[in-house]
């Protein structure tokens, strides 16, 4: 099987599903030529993202290795993150 | 790192050898295009304005117009307009180019004798510009534009990415690159200002896209605000800060060198950032008119844009646009998405694209005949 998590930057705390990804599947994601496997809380949508590590409400979610957001709430490793737990910090 | 192109008398390389015929206005396209049916070997290009434009809206076009006339893709540019004295206006400011420029007028001609003043002087030009061959040059020598259009989820995974690497590769071998889309950078500005070259820059480059933002604001469109679109939230963007960083992947890591107007030539080598519509077409013009002779046009569901005389290379790393719009694809990247491709393995290929087709080779657009030449209007004629 393919990769089915994308890593855009050694720095982020979010990747990014390759396909259609199930709730209970174990994923693997390469960080730093580290892998750690993670095992999704929810279903994740191709193009959507999932947590790769505990983030905590108020902190900063990054892609790119930059600032794309802030967590509304606490974001536990595996779980979706969207539009109902982040929002911007530009709007 | 080599291509071979067209050397031009003020010192530019081309990467083609166009004879093009410009029409000042609507009223000469019939004339253009007949021209361009007696006389092989001549690029029309015909617009819907230029009467009864003024102020800042009339420089653009008349920038517009002389800067594609003054592109180096073109070895000799005919001018045909209603009246001479917009008509000399344009022709004068791409006889400062150096190259053969003539202009036909239709008042005092009637149609038939202007099409056929304008038939014999675009012959003789294709003649003496079927002369002149191609040389070997360096990299350093070439203008590259790039935006990307039909964009989804795997343009800011992978096809931007990998552009950002050609780009880079491209400045390091001292070639300059412009980049433009104002309107969605919005966003990501703040990230962007940091690669300005000094704070003056930075600065210009800020109050630029503040400009667009408050100018849609003013015509009752929240910029800020309607982003990401229903669709992009559907797609898995979750901030306009996450959009908007996905286009900027393809311009790079290099330091921004300057923001030019719509149509203004760079001053000098390295990244520039000009000022305009993230609309393929009308984008694709003003950097043509900038004096950029190759586009570097990443996609995801498929744009097909192409433009007369500035051949546009077509980027996707979507597996299913390139297996289903085959004919307008020119660089597959989709392997990226499977693991099997690095960004770095990617650029190379999108180097290897932008040599060829500077070298000559037809990308997809030409060859299907993709000559959109869209004018950018900033307000309604007299």
């Amino acid at each position: 099987m393919g990769r089915r998590l994308f890593l855009h930057n050694g720095s982020d705390n979010v990747a990014v599903a390759l396909e259609n990804l199930k709730a209970g599947d174990v994923v693997e994601v390469k960080v730093r030529e580290k892998t750690y496997k993670i095992e999704l809380r929810e279903d994740i949508p191709y193009g959507h993202k999932v947590a790769i590590r505990d983030i905590e409400r108020g902190s900063k979610i990054i892609k790119y290795g930059e600032v794309i957001g802030v967590a509304t709430e606490d974001i536990a490793v595996g779980s979706h993150v969207h539009i109902h737990n982040i929002k911007s910090l530009r709007y | 790192m080599e291509f071979y192109g067209y050397a031009r008398e003020d010192g530019t390389v081309g990467v083609r050898n166009h004879v093009a015929l410009i029409s000042v206005d609507a009223l000469a396209n019939r004339t253009v295009e007949g021209i361009s049916k007696l006389v092989k070997n001549t690029v029309p290009i015909t617009h819907p304005y230029g009467r009864l434009q003024f102020g800042e809206d009339l420089d653009l076009t008349f920038r517009t117009l002389i800067g594609t006339g003054s592109n180096p893709n073109v070895a000799a540019a005919l001018i045909v307009g209603l009246e001479p004295s917009w008509t000399s206006i344009v022709a004068e400011g791409v006889s400062r180019s150096k190259k053969p420029v003539e202009s036909v007028t239709i008042i005092g001609n009637g149609d038939h004798k202007a099409l056929e003043k304008g038939a014999r002087i675009a012959q003789r030009m294709v003649s003496e510009a079927s002369e002149i061959r191609r040389e070997p040059f360096h990299l350093s020598n070439i203008v590259v534009s790039i935006k990307c259009g039909a964009s989804d989820t795997t343009s800011g995974m992978a096809s931007n990415p990998a552009v950002g690497r050609a780009v880079d590769r491209i400045i390091d071998e001292g070639g300059t690159v412009i980049f433009g889309e104002t309107s969605e950078l919005a966003g990501a500005e703040h990230i962007l200002a940091r690669r300005a070259v000094n704070e003056e820059v930075r600065e210009a480059f800020l109050k630029t896209v503040k400009d667009y933002i408050d100018f849609a604001v003013s015509k009752g469109v929240d910029i800020l605000g309607s982003q990401p679109t229903a669709e992009n939230i559907a797609g898995g963007l979750s901030t306009i800060e996450e959009k908007a960083l996905g286009n900027i992947q393809k311009t790079g890591t290099k330091p921004i060198q300057g923001v030019l107007k719509p149509a203004e030539r760079p001053k000098g080598r390295g990244l520039w950032f000009m000022d305009t519509s993230a609309s393929a077409q009308e984008a694709v013009t003003l950097f043509a008119a900038a004096g950029a002779v190759v586009h570097l046009f990443p996609t995801g569901q498929g744009n097909v844009v192409g433009h007369p005389i500035e051949p546009v290379i077509k980027i996707t790393a979507n597996e299913i646009t390139a297996e289903r719009m085959p004919e307008n694809i020119d660089v597959d990247v989709s392997d990226i998405l499977r693991g099997k491709m690095s960004y770095d393995e990617a650029g190379e290929l999108i180097l290897d694209a932008l040599l060829k087709t500077a070298s000559g080779k037809l990308p997809s657009a030409e060859i299907l005949g993709h000559n959109e030449f869209a004018l950018t209007r900033f307000w309604k004629s007299m």
